[in-house]
């Protein structure tokens, strides 16, 4: 049992992050039902962002330096990509966020360079010893500031005025617009938030494994993660990550001296599996159909 | 003059003309119906008072739309809700997903807290039903209830002149009169100004002062409720009277047409 423990944390650990950006995903998709395949270039932005910033400042200050940038990136994006698409076909703002990705990638390369890079200076030291097992202090951090957050953007959304908007605008945007709601403005809000939860994510990520160009890679998994929890379920996503976490360090254990290289497969094997049952995902909402 | 119209054109995709210059006026605490069969324009002209044509590839070609006096053709909705005009879009524009309590915070989005609160509140004391249902999702409330939470929801973006569009549609005739009675009742109460798009023209008529009908995107026809009640063509083409047969009056009317 208790060689199985650091597996299971490491795998909240892990969980937080996917959770983290899958949030930032599906926020996106539910409020404007755009596909943002750029996801994981907004976390290897945040994650430069941080660097830079912890060049000359505290880690801990750097992070919160990055989050105000990263929402106005965001906001940009929104602005300058996504709105003049919108009513366009899906496929118009689905190849909008590929080659904004496409551009990301390259533009992060020229500014910051192809080589791995570690963050200077450290967030201060959580860890501690329960029992046989020792808790190391990245996991503790990853949950520490995922877990609220996300529940508290749950909360925000279920119970707020703010939330309720969303809502309404993601299910009918011209109902909201005849009541007077500011559509845009909250939009481009929603995307600022998906872009700061984003690079939180890369922000931890850095912090555990520095900052390089392969980070982009994580915003693989926000696809398995995000389906799995239900595409437009914000609550769904945060589960779906710490679910695939928590299997993904299981595999690690158990599997992968059998079957060598399927964890990298496993996000997605779960998924279909669900799928099969639960075609809306864990938390997806079902249609209304009033006949 | 609250809301007037004047010889507005409105082309969608940059082709189909909806509106071939239409004018009308809604007089201050004036109740207005718009009348007309489907594809008229009449939901084309509600989408352009209340500035929601960009969403629909719409577009004003010409003429004017002018709020209290005020230029408002080429506003924006959050703007034109912002001056006093509330539009109600046809086909029960509420958010289905939402509870009835949720929806009205979303209506009422503009309004500080305390006021918010009492504003529900006088909503579910007018509409008990609602109340019994409030935390249930909206998709799922009766074509009735749907339409007296929309009515709720106009009624906290705090409207000088509401507009709306084909409320009766769906509805069970009891209902409809229902409908219209409370229509009635919050113009008096608040004091409102209404414009009343129908296509169900006996009920619309029994509330309003004044009555525009249209055809193919032109007003053929104008004048207060009482003389369109009486007025032959009037009564035949639009109002469904029932004296003239429907072989009769089919032949009749292809030999008359004001356009």
């Amino acid at each position: 049992m208790s060689d199985l423990l650091p597996y299971l944390i490491g795998g909240l650990a892990n969980g937080a992050l996917y959770g983290l950006l899958a949030l930032g995903f599906v926020l996106v998709y539910r409020a404007t039902s755009v596909v943002n395949f750029a996801i994981g270039e907004f976390l290897l932005l945040g994650a430069y962002l941080t660097y830079t910033f912890a060049l000359f400042l505290p880690l801990p200050l750097a992070m919160l330096a990055a989050l105000p940038v990263a929402f106005l990136f965001g906001l940009l994006v929104e602005r300058g990509f996504v709105r003049p698409l919108l009513g366009r076909n899906v496929v118009a703002v689905i190849m909008a966020t590929i080659g904004l990705a496409a551009a990301l990638d390259g533009g992060v390369q020229l500014a910051w360079g192809p080589d791995l890079k570690y963050l200077s200076g450290e967030l201060p030291q959580l860890g501690f010893q329960l029992g046989e097992v020792f808790v190391p202090s990245r996991a503790l951090w990853n949950l520490l500031l995922a877990l609220p957050l996300g529940l508290f953007l749950l909360w925000l959304l279920r119970r707020s005025r703010y939330g309720i908007l969303v809502r309404a605008i993601s299910e009918k945007e011209v109902a909201a617009l005849a009541l007077g709601i500011p559509t845009a403005r909250i939009l481009a809000g929603v995307w600022g938030v998906s872009a700061l939860l984003a690079t939180l994510a890369g922000a931890l990520l850095a912090v555990a494994s520095g900052v390089g160009p392969n980070l982009v890679f994580l915003g693989l998994k926000v696809f398995p993660v995000a389906i799995l929890g239900g595409l437009d379920s914000v609550g769904g996503a945060l589960l779906a990550g710490f679910i695939l976490g928590i299997l993904e360090a299981l595999s690690q254990r158990h599997l992968e001296p059998v079957l060598p290289g399927f964890t990298e497969a496993l996000p997605f094997v779960v998924v279909l599996l669900v799928l099969l049952v639960r075609p809306y995902g864990l938390l997806g909402e079902r249609q209304i159909e009033r006949v | 003059m609250v809301l007037s119209v004047e010889n507005l054109k409105v082309v969608y995709r940059g082709v189909i003309l909806a509106l071939d210059g239409v004018s009308l006026e809604v007089r201050e605490g004036e109740a207005v119906a718009l009348l007309g069969p489907n594809g008229a324009g009449k939901s084309s002209l509600v989408r352009a008072v209340a500035g929601l044509l960009p969403k629909f590839e719409g577009r004003v070609l010409d003429g004017h739309v002018r709020l209290f006096g005020q230029e408002a053709t080429h506003l924006d909705p959050v703007r034109i809700t912002g001056l006093g005009l509330t539009a109600v879009l046809e086909g029960r524009p509420l958010f289905r997903y939402l509870t009835p309590v949720e929806n009205l915070v979303a209506a009422g989005h503009r309004l500080p807290p305390r006021e918010l609160r009492e504003g529900m509140e006088e909503v579910f004391a007018r509409f008990p039903r609602l109340y019994e249902r409030r935390h249930e999702q909206a998709g799922y409330l009766s074509g009735g209830e749907q339409q007296m939470l929309l009515l709720g929801m106009a009624l906290l973006t705090r409207p000088k002149v509401l507009v709306v569009d084909e409320p009766s549609l769906g509805l069970a005739p009891k209902l409809v009169e229902e409908v219209m009675r409370t229509l009635e009742a919050l113009r008096r109460e608040k004091n409102l100004s209404l414009l009343l798009v129908e296509q169900n023209a006996r009920a619309a008529l029994a509330i309003v002062d004044r009555v525009y009908v249209m055809e193919r995107g032109r007003v053929v026809f104008e004048g207060d409720a009482k003389t369109a009640q009486e007025d032959q063509d009037v009564m035949e083409f639009y109002l469904g009277k029932e004296e003239v047969g429907f072989r009769q009056a089919k032949r009749y009317r292809r030999r008359k047409r004001w356009v």
